[in-house]
């Protein structure tokens, strides 16, 4: 790694990650050598298109990777000093909910239909913290009225059907945060929602994070999303970390022919695009990667070196950026031309 | 003056109640004007729920409508006979979410975009296979593709050969619903193009509907927002994105996060409160008053109607002068 990023320790550290997944097609290269730190209170946007290998690496961090198929084939996850690879079952029990909670896309499927969700919320402290079962629907209705649900005490003993979905994912935030982790991983937390629900689900991801010092991995496919609040950016491109940075300067200057790429593909809301440039081609199969960078069937750059040597991340810029691509100092003028 | 390519007037969509439970009735669409002009793309915004998706079907005529006229080139697609129905389907296509539910998996390419012309004539049988190639190499896809079949193709791939169904009769209008929603970033691009294209070089109209307001911005030259069944405001697209009127349409341009962090950090936001509430149950009178900051009695007890308030287009609300202000 380059020139620190902070002077404190990080809380999570994930050096040379590689997760495979044997299916009857071949082997599924989910994530490969993927190395990151996350420090307290930051929020890191793990961005990238699907299959891109973004959620399996999340799903790493909880132990929650389904073994077989999967297998962790190398590397380490490290939580304040202590390794998470290879961690027995009874050990994550201790982790998990504790030092990092996960909140997912479709909250429904993450909730029991069939118990009241104060029941469902009071859960974490009956099992993590020997309290009786009143006073943990006390402090279930306690964490839904912070998480902004209206009439807290009565809602409590309602079921999730009765629940919308921006409702429902408040219900998830509530449950990840019982335990008060350190950690929280949000994987695409607003994508099922509409867009006036998204920016309330996402302005209270930002106050309890404020209040609580929190770290955030938001696991996304958005631009503007990841713009809006990350501090760091960290972009895959079929399984592998292609370009990171601090979000200011990815987002003023993009360093890698994809994330340019993605720059170009969107379209802007305050102001006028002329014509879209979209990266041609499609993401590669996960089971067949090309030979060389990853992205060279679908980069105007891409020469013989690109189709056979695979680039790793290097320093770009100024030290807080890393970029895996040999054309990195291509001058910009150069770019985005098909 | 030739009358619009299509002009919706007081369409209605209500669903009766499912299952024995009852429930109420679902008022989806709830009386909608709308027009399209020939070469024109009038872009539809809505969350869900809002019914936007609604009015493409009932449109298409692949649901009953409750009430409304919808006149294509000036007849009406709700009363007019089956003979004249089915050579305007040739005129009228639709694109959906999801091109793998919307393609025949036992088909091939070759068949799925040679159907229309089986049905409804126009490429004789020998010019078939020359003409769906030429189809195959408008949408980006090449005459190689042709023998094989839909789950061999990646989701943009088979957009493009929903696209390439949708032009095979060179339809006036082709109604988008939700395209490129459940595309990648960077093939969205593509698909948006695409359709650009096709637009500049056939005059074509699109009835665009679409969740995201950016891509919406992007590809339309008129908008309409829609909440809860009906249409509170619309206009050229410059209206509606520079000077959006209506407090829904405000909050809904405020919510969508812009990718740049140094306009971000300049933004303020309206974060609407509470949820939409169901169709099932309207509020009385303004429809979005209960989640409005500007709402008063009357917004309770009467139902704005689509006016000018002085903006240049038109916006239903009642209080539509103060928040232009706002």
């Amino acid at each position: 790694m380059s020139a620190p990023l902070r002077e404190d320790n990080p809380l999570l550290t994930v050096r040379d990650l590689t997760v495979r997944f044997d299916t009857e097609d071949g082997i599924v290269n989910a994530v490969s050598d993927l190395s990151y730190d996350l420090f307290a209170g930051e929020t890191l946007a793990i961005m990238g298109e699907s299959g891109s290998g973004k959620s399996v690496s999340a799903q790493a961090l909880m132990g929650l990777v389904p073994m077989p198929p999967g297998r962790i084939e190398k590397g380490s996850i490290s939580f304040v000093g202590q390794e998470l690879v290879g961690l027995e079952e009874n050990d994550w029990t201790n982790l998990r909910g504790e030092e990092i909670a996960m909140i997912f896309q479709d909250p429904l499927t993450s909730l029991n239909p069939v118990f009241p969700v104060g029941w469902q919320i009071g859960e974490t402290f009956r099992l993590h913290r020997t309290i009786g079962r009143r006073e943990a629907m006390r402090k279930a209705a306690e964490l839904m009225d912070r998480v902004g649900i209206p009439n807290a005490g009565k809602r409590a003993r309602q079921f999730p059907h009765q629940f919308s979905g921006g409702m429902r994912q408040r219900l998830m935030i509530a449950m990840a945060l019982a335990l008060e982790p350190k950690i929280l991983i949000a994987d695409e937390p607003t994508t099922a929602l509409d867009v006036t629900v998204q920016a309330q689900i996402m302005d209270l991801l930002a106050d309890l994070q404020r209040d609580t010092g929190m770290a955030l991995i938001l696991i996304t496919h958005d631009l503007g999303v990841v713009a809006s609040v990350a501090d760091r950016v960290l972009v895959m491109y079929a399984g592998r970390a292609v370009e990171t940075g601090r979000a200011g300067d990815f987002y003023a200057r993009p360093g890698h022919p994809y994330a340019q790429g993605l720059m170009g593909s969107v379209p802007r809301l305050l102001s006028d695009t002329d014509r879209l440039l979209p990266i041609p081609g499609h993401p590669p199969s996960v089971v067949q990667l090309p030979t060389g960078c990853s992205f060279h069937p679908r980069c105007a750059l891409a020469d013989d070196h690109c189709r056979t040597s695979r680039p790793d991340l290097t320093v770009y810029g100024d030290g807080s950026r890393q970029v895996a691509c040999f054309k990195a100092e291509t001058p910009a003028a150069l770019r985005n031309q098909p | 003056m030739t009358p619009p390519l299509l002009d919706v007037q007081g369409l209605v969509k209500h669903y009766p109640p499912e299952g024995f439970l009852g429930g109420g009735t679902v008022q989806a669409v709830s009386g909608i004007d709308l027009t399209i002009e020939a070469g024109q793309t009038h872009g539809l915004v809505g969350e869900s729920g809002c019914g936007k998706s609604t009015v493409a079907r009932t449109v298409m005529r692949l649901e009953k409508p409750t009430g409304g006229r919808a006149l294509f080139e000036g007849d009406d697609l709700f009363t007019m006979n089956r003979r004249r129905m089915r050579s305007v389907r040739r005129d009228m296509q639709i694109i959906f979410q999801d091109p793998f539910a919307s393609l025949n998996p036992r088909m091939t390419v070759r068949s799925i975009i040679e159907e229309p012309w089986k049905i409804h004539g126009g490429v004789g049988a020998s010019e078939r296979s020359d003409a769906g190639d030429e189809l195959l190499r408008k949408v980006g896809l090449s005459p190689e593709h042709a023998n094989r079949y839909p789950h061999q193709f990646s989701g943009g791939q088979r957009q493009r050969i929903g696209i390439a169904r949708a032009l095979a009769l060179n339809p006036k209008l082709i109604v988008c619903d939700e395209p490129v929603s459940a595309l990648d970033v960077s093939i969205q691009a593509q698909i948006v193009n695409l359709l650009q294209e096709i637009q500049e070089e056939r005059g074509l109209s699109y009835l665009f509907i679409a969740h995201d307001l950016a891509v919406v911005r992007h590809i339309s030259d008129v908008v309409s927002v829609m909440y809860l069944g009906k249409i509170v405001e619309t206009g050229t697209r410059d209206e509606i994105y520079g000077s959006p009127a209506h407090p829904y349409t405000k909050a809904l341009l405020s919510a969508v996060p812009e990718p740049d962090p140094i306009i971000e950090a300049s933004r303020s936001r309206t974060v609407l409160e509470g949820d939409v509430p169901s169709p099932v149950d309207p509020p009385s009178g303004c429809r979005f008053r209960t989640r409005c900051a500007h709402a008063t009695e009357v917004c309770a007890t009467e139902e704005p109607v689509l006016s000018d308030p002085g903006v240049g287009h038109m916006v239903a609300c009642h209080h539509a002068e103060v928040a232009v202000s706002l």
